[in-house]
């Protein structure tokens, strides 16, 4: 059953949210895949733990989308790695993502804190 | 495992395994850094990043429609996953490939007859093929000289038209003169066909009627090469036909073989070669050529045959006494052009490819359901390939492409399988005096065809399911218990479905075939009315070898004498003709006094016997007489007619010494005999006029010894030989063998239809039976643990098995009666191929309809009593 529910976290996370914090991320800058979990676990407070399973398949995806380009560097540690750049296209795209999740908030939050009593009558 | 190896690819797939590398390497130094010791670090990196293969798998699905890297992924996915259920694959593919096989058999015969009438000519749709009269399978030719020339040159459709006429010659010269079918062409023949000479030249248009020259020959390529070693310098040599020297012009390309689809002609000459057929130069009633046009571009057939009727109104106008009956012209396309065997073809191979192709949508039922089983149990991997991103697009393309794998490899083996069952048409047609060229040929059509056959079936076999299973939301299917995986109502119905589609689509092959086999021993059973038992029959080139008219007359006495005192003979005549053969000999009749019917064909059968004839036949003379040896060349001309003919021409009369003229000026035949009508030509003909001739009043072209033996004929054959011999050792003796298997040959197409159908039908069964199992055994097997609990609780045996048994039934019952109302409707189809038993047959039907019933029940008892006799403790704890 663990197993499973793993699975379906990971899910909920996929839907439409991880294209959009790896979008913002890449805001700030280049990044390699293994900076990208750093920085958003880092952001988040160590609330959001992205699995490679998902981060991966999803640079890859952006990039073929156009969203993101790739190019292979030298780390600040000698290290050579693949460093995500966001692209003119992927920054409307993040626009578009983070306006559509501001009116989910919004709409959820407008569901979650009704006064009991309005949602009553 | 390298299929499609991509540069892009491999580079794509080693910068991947770099960037995770990469990774792991920089999570281990961060942990490093941190003070953990290597070694643990290692392994805390590689644990948080997870399965990297699956990673690894996943990321490359993102790469995309990468066109050929794709196909190559999903190509090695699907071998995968075909790799893991072997029997699966072994079983799918050895159905496929028995069902494409099917088709593409079927279609290379179609396609080295019907597709390619004539083989070598250019653009042969254009095609057409002239009949006058009443329409026939297998008219004689229908036009006289003069007709055609005026029809040549009048009509305004079409590019060309050529006309020829085939008969049987001996070429002589050599030691032992050999029998060659020739034909007489008219000017324009090869150009009309668009055939170039591989040696020399062809026969100018000049060359049709000018006389006198040095007669002049075309061989065909197979001849020039057999008989004249193919010696490259054989234009302008000389060889003796009939004893007439001809010289050679040239040499036609190898593979053309004439212009009647499905007859060899070894030899051409003009019309008149050697000047000495001025008669059938010059008369209008004298119809001995058959016609074929080239069409005009943009010209259609119809316009065609109303411009050709129009001329031929003309015609009939200026000449009405060379021109009584029926005159109207129908245009066929070579495919179906009844001169030639292609008429027979055509009524018969595109039944039996419509045979083939319900055995592969049968098939395809049949894997389809195989394959949905087993995509059920791989709904957990195909939901976790979903939750990580895969798209249902990609999901679907992936199980197609294993269907299409099946197909492929199923058509590659069908491909080589073709090869060789291509060639099995000939089988079936049985020795005949006929110059057959039968045989389904693998082009480039059949090649195309059986790729269409798989792509189908392969669309059948993996998109259905593929369809199917896309649609399961994946979050559902990961939560689902293993029981409901089982059982999901829209799975079940699909299922189900498949299963009603196999019966339902078994059940006409079924039908089909049982009539057939019904068709076949009613035939066999049938009574000719005539005796073919203890008959043998030889054929002796007399007119063919060069032998004049009285020549001919003498040999044909002396041949009587000598056959009929040898020993173990009992009577011995002679003929020009064997029924049941597909062969018939036709002319005009004109009795005195009758006036036709508008539009009525004056054409009856008209062969020539000699004295004993009827006897030997054991034909019966119902009123006055046989043919006696006096019957010959001074003597009053007679004739014997048959029943049929009696009635036709003197209805209520006695047609005794009424009489006829078979040639509109020619002498008059007085009628001396009735005889008992028999078979002509099939079994299920519906009866025609004959008129018999005296042998030797008449010096027709063939000459057949008929000898009713004691013993068994081919018993006899050595000696009746000898005996011919030792009148001329030249003359060339042929064809000797019992009259049982000439006659054969009438049945050749029902002995077609119903192996084939049989056959098909044997395959429909099993798959079908097969089917009911498999779904039945697997659906009995997904509900192991709920009977458990049933016998647990009290559910007696019975029970069981009536639980199980129920379901089976149902879809057996269903089947049935969909595979009943779709057989009916599709019986008509073959009913003109039927005899002595209807399309919609009680017995037959009924008999078919308890035959599969049966091993429906039997396929649904098994799994009934494997469950019923389960320990319901084990089955409890089964899941």
């Amino acid at each position: 059953m663990s197993e499973k529910d793993q699975y379906k976290n990971r899910i909920e996370l996929l839907q439409g949210t991880l294209d959009m914090l790896i979008l913002q991320t890449l805001q700030w800058g280049p990044q390699h895949g293994y900076g990208i979990v750093q920085a958003l676990r880092l952001r988040s407070g160590d609330v959001l733990q992205v699995e490679t399973g998902s981060l991966y398949p999803a640079l890859h995806r952006l990039e073929r989308q156009g969203w993101v380009q790739s190019e292979w560097k030298q780390s600040e540690s000698k290290q050579r790695a693949r460093y995500y750049r966001i692209t003119a296209r992927g920054k409307k795209q993040l626009a578009s993502d983070l306006g559509r999740w501001e009116r989910i908030v919004e709409a959820i939050g407008s569901v979650m804190y009704v006064k009991p009593e309005e949602s009553e009558s | 495992m390298k299929w499609f190896p991509g540069f892009g690819f491999q580079r794509r797939k080693r910068e991947l395994q770099e960037e995770i590398d990469a990774h792991l390497q920089m999570a281990i130094a961060d942990r490093v850094a941190r003070g953990e010791a290597e070694e643990t670090a290692r392994r805390a990196a590689a644990r948080e990043f997870g399965n990297i293969p699956l990673v690894q798998d996943v990321t490359r699905d993102m790469w995309g429609q990468g066109g050929l890297e794709q196909l190559g992924r999903d190509i090695r996915y699907a071998l995968r996953q075909l790799r893991k259920s072997p029997g699966f694959t072994i079983a799918a593919t050895a159905m496929l490939t028995v069902a494409i096989c099917a088709n593409s058999t079927v279609f290379s015969w179609i396609d080295g007859t019907m597709l390619r009438p004539i083989p070598g000519a250019r653009d042969t749709g254009d095609l057409v093929t002239l009949q006058r009269g009443e329409r026939n399978f297998s008219p004689t030719p229908p036009f006289s000289y003069l007709d055609y020339r005026d029809l040549r040159e009048q009509n305004h459709t079409f590019a060309g038209m050529l006309a020829y006429h085939n008969d049987w010659i001996a070429l002589t010269g050599g030691a032992q003169p050999e029998r060659v079918y020739i034909a007489n062409v008219s000017a324009y023949f090869f150009d009309v066909l668009g055939i170039k000479p591989a040696l020399g030249r062809f026969f100018l248009p000049e060359e049709e009627t000018r006389r006198g020259a040095v007669p002049e020959v075309i061989l065909s390529s197979s001849l020039w090469k057999t008989r004249y070693a193919a010696d490259p310098a054989i234009v302008g040599k000389s060889i003796e036909v009939s004893r007439h020297p001809l010289t050679v012009i040239g040499v036609a390309p190898e593979g053309f073989i004439g212009a009647a689809p499905g007859l060899r002609d070894d030899l051409w000459v003009t019309l008149d070669p050697l000047g000495n057929d001025g008669w059938r130069m010059s008369h209008r009633d004298s119809d001995w050529l058959i016609l074929i046009g080239r069409l005009r571009p943009g010209v259609s057939r119809g316009q065609a045959a109303q411009d050709l009727d129009t001329q031929m109104h003309h015609i009939v106008v200026a000449y009405p006494d060379q021109h009584l009956g029926d005159n109207r012209i129908t245009l066929d396309p070579m495919w179906r052009s009844p001169f030639g065997v292609n008429g027979l073809m055509s009524a018969t191979l595109p039944i039996l490819l419509a045979f083939a192709a319900l055995v592969l949508l049968l098939t395809c039922a049949n894997v389809a359901t195989l394959t949905l089983v087993r995509f059920v149990s791989r709904r957990r991997e195909l939901a976790i390939r979903q939750s990580l991103g895969a798209n249902r697009m990609q999901l679907v393309r992936q199980m197609v492409m294993e269907g299409a794998l099946l197909s492929i490899v199923a058509g590659a083996v069908a491909l080589l399988l073709t090869l060789w069952t291509s060639k099995s048409f000939g089988w079936f047609f049985p020795a005949t005096s006929n110059p057959l060229v039968l045989n389904g040929t693998m082009d480039h059509e059949v090649v195309i065809g059986i790729v269409l056959f798989s792509l189908l079936s392969g669309m059948l076999c993996g998109a259905l399911p593929a369809w199917r299973s896309s649609h399961a939301p994946a979050v559902e299917v990961l939560k689902a218990e293993s029981a409901s995986i089982s059982g999901g109502s829209r799975n079940r119905k699909l299922l189900s479905g498949l299963v009603v589609a196999q019966i339902a689509l078994s059940l006409p092959l079924l039908l089909c075939s049982g009539l057939f086999l019904r068709t076949l021993k009613n035939l066999a059973g049938a009574n000719p009315g005539f005796e073919q038992d203890h008959i043998l029959t030889a054929s002796v080139g007399l007119s063919i070898a060069g032998y004049s008219r009285d020549e001919t007359m003498v040999i044909r006495h002396k041949i009587l004498d000598r056959v009929s005192a040898l020993p173990g003979v009992k009577v011995a005549s002679l003929t020009n003709w064997i029924p049941m053969t597909l062969i018939q000999k036709k002319s005009d009749a004109y009795p005195e006094g009758y006036a036709p019917r508008p539009h009525e064909s004056l054409q009856v059968l008209m062969v020539d016997v000699s004295p004993r004839y009827f006897e030997s036949l054991h034909i019966p003379v119902l009123e006055g007489r046989e043919f006696t040896p006096d019957d010959k060349d001074k003597a009053p001309m007679v004739v014997i007619v048959d029943q049929t003919a009696a009635q036709h021409y003197w209805p209520g009369q006695d047609p005794l010494g009424k009489r006829l003229r078979v040639v509109g000026d020619g002498p008059l035949f007085t009628v001396v005999g009735v005889v008992r009508n028999s078979t002509h030509t099939f079994v299920n003909e519906s009866p025609e006029p004959i008129v018999y001739r005296s042998i030797f009043q008449e010096g027709g072209v063939e000459t057949t010894v008929q000898v009713e033996t004691e013993g068994n004929p081919v018993d006899l054959a050595p000696a009746v030989e000898n005996a011919i011999h030792s009148i001329d050792t030249r003359l060339p003796v042929f064809d000797v063998r019992p009259m049982r298997e000439s006659t054969q040959m009438a049945s050749t197409f029902a002995v077609l239809q119903s192996t084939l159908a049989g056959m098909f039908a044997l395959i429909g069964l099993v798959l079908a039976v097969t089917g009911i199992y498999g779904v039945v055994a697997y659906r009995t097997q997904m509900r192991t643990h709920e009977i458990g609990i049933r016998m647990a609780l009290g559910a007696s045996r019975v029970d069981v098995l009536r639980l199980v048994l129920v379901q089976g039934l149902w879809l057996t019952g269903i089947g049935l009666a969909l595979g009943l109302a779709f057989a009916l409707g599709l019986t008509r189809f073959i009913a003109r191929l039927l005899y002595g038993i209807g399309a919609n047959d009680p017995v037959t039907v009924a008999s078919v309809v308890m035959l599969l019933g049966a091993m429906s029940l039997l396929a649904c008892y098994l799994p009934a009593h494997r469950a019923m006799r389960r320990n319901p403790v084990t089955a409890i704890r089964e899941l």
